[in-house]
């Protein structure tokens, strides 16, 4: 299993759209992908849409990215990268 | 007076705010914004489980393809990005553990798919009202959205879209983005609900389609039923629901006039709904006065939907482009080159004429959660608009690199909303010359661009002489103005009897704009919808408008209006009106001199009325 920490940093959080594309992103692997919030409040399935979208992720929410599979390093690069990136939608 | 007949209801009568022009005679098709339904619960037999599971996702399978038809729609009719929020809710039905929660709640309690989804569903909303961030929590908007399609689709009642016959008129408390999208747009005849307002998205679209409507029809929606005779009267406001035969008689007789002014007309360009149907591209061809006065027709626009209306009905290029329109797409500010590509297509679809981009006129009713608001007490005098992105440089920046890396493109042109001081144009040019130095220190390609100031404050008019030696042009936003000078809130429906077009201080600031633009011999356009009605449209002319920008579809209509006219004459009526001392004064000037002088042109039903109330 690998993990990273990471920090959403786009205005509107996980919000539907955002939670799409994530969705999507780590559906195309074959490893489970979870978020946890980093004070394990919550915890999600990163493939499943309406457990994205029950973290309540607002900007800012630090999360803890978890994948476990054959092909963990890429599904948790793809994923963070999503959220790091601020789902492309950043104001700047 | 009328007694109830047996079998024939009493014909009602709702005022409301026309937000798009015409008139339609139709049928009643109610739909319901999110209602929820009732759900029963009903024990299975062992053997019946099977058969639950299979129905269930049938119910499934064709929620899907509806998402999958109402996403192409929204994309073509809205843009791609709005559209996304329906790749949210098809992921909603592939959703494993969700489908997997209700399947077995069927199969361990053997109950009815509606009642295991209604459960499960329940459930869900009751995490999701835990949520704090108000804007993540609204998201539960969104399931129940998709709970609603899937019982429907479980109750075998069809998609809206699926009923729809030739003469549908809309009714609905709300009509929301989405269920707009669903719509085929090609069937309907007119739109009315209950809410809404001018800057709505269903008005917008149906500006842009020429499909009239009316908003703000208190009950309307409780009271009409699905086929129910209903005539829909966008030039005045009014909808008649079960109209009498004596009323149906009168509103036959204002079509039939209606189509008898598209005959007499040089071109096919009266009712809305022929034009739709003819659906042919009208070239710009110019337009002139009688006397020979050339005037110039463009295009205001906001929604990828109304494009196609630019070239259909003839327009001159695009004289405001309402740049909000990218922020509703996005959630989030739109990137510098995803603008520049939406202004890349704008410069390509106007061609030599151009299009005019007006600034983020961001602030006050506009803001809707994109933007933390500060939640201010008095937003139309607010942190809005120039003073918002001179507020926000960065914003203001990114926009700016947008639109002069675009100009290199095509023809476009730059408007500043909301200027009350000489000193924001100045700031603002400085940060255009600023960018635009920087672009082409990075070797990125520019191109000119005419920077215009929008006449929509007081104090703009009275030192137009001076802006106008600062500026490339004027563009008249009358809207606004008439609120600012009259200080009247055009969205309150307690003031809207103070909101007077035609009062002669509007009429003496129009005047007094044109004349400080000609004196500085720059371009004046003016662009409220004063200019899409035709009798206005006259006042504007006499006042030496030669410029006009207005919702596309109400192009054709002014068009053949000046076409009828002479600008001396309307530039004596003008005159008169100026000498006025009050919008009733103004009014009845109007309607008697145009009903005498040009009463093919000025029916009675489109002219000016004093005091017109109920």
């Amino acid at each position: 299993m690998v993990e990273q920490q990471v920090v959403v940093k786009n205005r509107l959080g996980l919000h539907a759209r955002a939670a799409a594309r994530l969705v999507r992103t780590a559906s195309a692997f074959r490893s489970t992908v979870r978020l946890e919030r980093a004070d394990s409040s919550a915890s999600a399935d990163a493939k499943s849409i309406l457990s994205v979208l029950m973290l309540a992720a607002a900007r800012g929410t630090h999360l803890r990215a978890t994948a476990e599979g054959v092909d963990e390093r890429e599904a948790l690069g793809a994923v963070c990268a999503l959220i790091v990136g601020g789902f492309g939608e950043m104001e700047e | 007076m009328s007694r109830k007949i047996k079998g024939e209801r009493l014909e009602q009568r709702w005022q409301g705010v026309a937000v798009s022009e015409g008139l339609a005679a139709g049928r009643v098709l109610r739909i319901h914004s999110g209602v929820r339904q009732r759900v029963y619960r009903a024990t299975l037999a062992e053997d019946e489980v099977e058969r639950e599971t299979r129905r269930f996702r049938a119910a499934l399978r064709l929620v899907r393809r509806q998402l999958h038809d109402v996403r192409r729609k929204a994309e073509r009719a809205l843009g791609a990005e709005h559209a996304y929020i329906f790749e949210a809710h098809l992921l909603m039905l592939e959703d494993r553990k969700f489908l997997e929660d209700i399947e077995s709640y069927i199969r361990d309690e053997r109950v009815n798919a509606e009642w295991a989804v209604k459960v499960v569903a329940d459930r869900l909303l009751a995490i999701y009202a835990e949520i704090t961030d108000e804007y993540l929590r609204e998201r539960s908007s969104d399931v129940e959205d998709v709970i609603r399609r899937i019982l429907v689709a479980l109750s075998g009642e069809d998609a809206p879209g699926a009923r729809l016959t030739h003469d549908a008129i809309i009714v609905a408390e709300e009509l929301m983005p989405s269920a707009a999208a669903e719509l085929d747009f090609a069937h309907v005849k007119a739109i009315a609900s209950d809410g809404g307002g001018w800057t709505s998205h269903t008005a917008i679209i149906a500006r842009g389609l020429g499909i009239p409507a009316v908003v703000g029809l208190r009950e309307l929606y409780r009271h009409a039923r699905t086929g129910d005779e209903i005539i829909v009267d966008a030039r005045t406001g009014e909808v008649v629901l079960h109209p009498t035969s004596g009323t149906q008689e009168l509103h036959r007789t204002h079509v039939a006039a209606q189509a008898a002014a598209v005959v007499t007309g040089r071109e096919a360009d009266g009712g809305a709904g022929a034009l739709r149907d003819a659906g042919a591209d009208v070239a710009p061809e110019p337009v002139r006065t009688l006397d020979g006065v050339e005037m110039t027709l463009r295009a205001n626009v906001e929604l990828p939907a109304e494009y196609a209306g630019v070239r259909r009905f003839g327009a001159r290029g695009i004289g405001l482009y309402r740049s909000e329109f990218l922020l509703s797409q996005h959630d989030a500010m739109p990137s510098e080159d995803e603008q520049c590509a939406a202004y890349v297509e704008l410069a390509a679809l106007t061609g030599a004429d151009g299009a005019t981009i007006r600034l983020f006129d961001l602030g006050g009713d506009k803001l809707d959660g994109l933007l933390e608001s500060a939640g201010e007490r008095n937003p139309a005098l607010g942190l809005r608009a120039i003073r918002f992105c001179l507020q926000r440089e960065d914003i203001l920046r990114t926009q700016v690199r947008a639109v002069l890396r675009a100009a290199a493109q095509g023809r476009l042109d730059l408007v500043l909303p909301m200027i009350s001081d000489i000193t924001d144009v100045r700031r603002t040019r400085a940060v255009i010359e600023e960018e635009r130095a920087r672009l082409q220190t990075e070797g990125r390609e520019t191109g000119a661009l005419r920077i215009g100031a929008m006449i929509e404050v007081p104090s703009a008019v009275l030192v137009a002489d001076k802006l106008a030696r600062e500026v490339d042009f004027f563009s008249l936003g009358t809207n606004d103005l008439i609120q600012y000078l009259l200080a009247v809130d055009r969205s309150n429906d307690e003031v809207a009897g103070w909101f007077r077009s035609l009062h002669p201080a509007v009429l003496q600031s129009i005047s007094r704009t044109l004349d400080a633009a000609a004196a500085a011999s720059i371009p004046a356009v003016v662009c409220g919808e004063m200019a899409a009605s035709p009798a206005y449209a006259f006042v504007l002319a006499g006042l030496g408008a030669r410029d006009l920008s207005m919702t596309a579809s109400s192009i054709p209509r002014v068009r053949r209006m000046l076409r009828g006219i002479e600008a001396e004459r309307a530039r004596a009526i003008a005159a008169e009106c100026l000498e006025c001392a009050t919008a009733d004064d103004v009014e009845e000037l109007v309607g008697g001199r145009l009903g005498e002088g040009w009463p093919n042109l000025f029916p009675p039903e489109i002219l000016p009325a004093p005091n017109r109330k109920e």
